[in-house]
């Protein structure tokens, strides 16, 4: 389990803006890729990548979501952080995942 | 909110499928059609999705051909009902890439997974199309 320092960054300092944008694309990437099981079709989705590339003033925003709408953001956030809190033996689940990344982000000071 | 499937899938327009589940994150396709309800199957590279130990994690067909012959499956020619076996289908777009598996039922229908959403029963072949791809693989195992 690795895990990565990072900037305290608490909802207020994202912006609405940021927020904004990633509710778009977050609805977006769903109702595109909801029917689909590929994580080729479902991580290389171009809303995917573009929340990818909102870097890491976007993480409290996927653990927020990640808790309330569990939308899958592990590869995203995995991606922006470079941490993987999942060790292989609870690959594939859910559940699960969800708890370690959002253990995770508490560890690591974030607030959502 | 219910799936507008039909928009989806338009080979279900017309058809009897039925919606069998609610909507559901937990597992998807491959793990439907492996009988698993608890993980989410899928050889994804960055190894955060469940695949069976000992096989190739790759998107390709000859992965999830092992896959399932690690469950006791083997290459099958056709998709009807056969007495004493069970039976999958993996589908694939025109460039070989999986994108679906369905998982026949005693009565020789079909029930599958779509993604996060809910389970359907349907007939194979109207799942065909832009979004699943076509059937490109068929295997069968003993019923226990």
């Amino acid at each position: 389990m690795s895990s990565v320092p990072m900037r305290e960054t608490p909802m207020a300092q994202h912006g609405e803006g940021i927020e904004e944008r990633f509710h778009q694309l977050a609805s977006a990437w769903q109702q595109a890729v909801a029917h689909h099981s590929s994580s080729a079709l479902r991580y290389n989705h171009p809303a995917y990548q573009e929340i990818i590339a909102l870097g890491a003033p976007i993480v409290p925003l996927l653990l927020q979501d990640l808790e309330q709408n569990r939308r899958h953001w592990f590869a995203a956030l995995k991606a922006i952080t470079g941490a993987d809190p999942v060790p292989p033996d609870d690959a594939g689940k859910i559940p699960r995942m969800t708890e370690l990344w959002l253990r995770w982000g508490r560890e690591n000071g974030l607030q959502w | 909110m219910v799936t507008d499937f039909e928009a989806l899938f338009p080979g279900l327009t017309g058809t009897r499928y039925q919606v069998t589940s609610p909507k559901n994150d937990v597992y998807n396709c491959i793990a439907w059609a492996a009988k698993d309800t608890q993980v989410w199957w899928w050889p994804d590279p960055g190894g955060q999705l469940y695949w069976p130990a000992g096989v190739q994690r790759a998107e390709a067909l000859s992965a999830f051909r092992e896959a399932f012959e690690s469950l006791g499956y083997s290459l099958c020619s056709n998709d009807g009902l056969e007495a004493g076996f069970e039976k999958i289908a993996l589908f694939a777009d025109g460039q070989g890439n999986p994108k679906h598996a369905a998982r026949q039922l005693a009565d020789g229908r079909w029930t599958s997974k779509l993604g996060e959403l809910e389970d359907i029963e349907h007939g194979l072949h109207d799942l065909q199309g832009a979004e699943c791809g076509g059937v490109v693989m068929i295997m069968k195992r003993l019923l226990p």
